[in-house]
């Protein structure tokens, strides 16, 4: 399983849109922050996000120990089971 | 979380030497408009090796003030230090411009159009804006000041939200335990986040 963490404001509001577009994705809540899973990998277009960089770069409120972050740059965020 | 209550209120002064008080007044006075609020002319400071100074204060809003301490007879030479940085802080040229930019003084303002006359009376001086940044929610001007110092004017694009304080103390409770353990990465951050937003942020409630 991979799981990752995003904080609910408006910059973010995209990111879990963009992610959710893979149907293997599933977008939950955990208080204030959106509950990205998926049994493989989760991955987010930035472009499609239209998150400028500073947004883009500190988007990630966590990630859970049994997933990892295999990119995170101006063209994409992928998240694996680790 | 923290019980004390907090009667703190905000920054009455920041100082900072200068050996060019001629173009710290041009600055900080003449181009962006800080008044000239106190100033103080002292005879040294107590021990003999101490130099005559003016130390000098300017309004930054809402009551706080910049200040400087310009020591007559003091050598610039005679600090030493690396070819980078500012007057007071000299850095070698292996250290990065992040490093060294990583330390700065910001300065509120309440608007757009506020930040933009910033920046206008920046570029028809001779320390004009060198960089123009929206952030994940700030938007900022930057230049270096007549010392070298960083300076750096501010607006919020938005409030801060509720959220946004629960994140920021989860982020410093696991920044904590990740500190206490063997070499500190970004990911075991991340990873001792998680736990605490599963731990604590669903029965979050922001406060009334």
């Amino acid at each position: 399983m991979t799981t990752l963490y995003v904080l609910d404001v408006p910059e973010n509001a995209t990111v879990p849109v963009v992610a959710a577009q893979d149907p293997q994705v599933s977008v939950g809540r955990v208080g204030p922050y959106f509950e990205i899973r998926s049994a493989g990998p989760i991955v987010v277009d930035r472009r499609a996000t239209g998150c400028r960089h500073a947004v883009w770069y500190s988007a990630v409120a966590g990630v859970a120990r049994d997933s990892r972050i295999v990119q995170h740059d101006k063209d994409a965020l992928r998240v694996e089971p680790a | 979380m923290s019980e004390l209550d907090h009667r703190v209120r905000g920054v009455d002064h920041v100082a900072f030497p200068t050996f060019d008080p001629a173009a710290t007044v041009r600055f900080y006075r003449d181009v962006l408009g800080f008044p000239v609020v106190h100033s103080i002319c002292a005879a040294g400071w107590g021990p003999q090796d101490h130099p005559d100074f003016i130390h000098f204060f300017f309004d930054i809003g809402n009551g706080d003030r910049i200040a400087f301490f310009y020591y007559f007879g003091l050598d610039r030479g005679s600090i030493g230090g690396g070819p980078k940085g500012d007057v007071h802080s000299r850095f070698g040229e292996h250290v990065p411009d992040w490093f060294i930019r990583s330390r700065h003084l910001a300065i509120h303002v309440d608007s757009e159009e506020d930040l933009l006359e910033y920046r206008r009376r920046l570029d028809a001086s001779e320390w004009p804006c060198e960089m123009q940044v929206k952030h994940e929610t700030i938007e900022s001007i930057y230049t270096h000041d007549p010392n070298g110092y960083m300076f750096e004017m501010t607006r919020a694009m938005r409030p801060i939200t509720p959220q946004e304080d629960l994140d920021a103390n989860l982020t410093i409770d696991a920044l904590l335990d990740v500190v206490a353990g063997p070499e500190p990465t970004f990911g075991k951050l991340l990873a001792r986040k998680a736990e605490l937003i599963v731990e604590r942020a669903a029965s979050w409630e922001p406060a009334r």
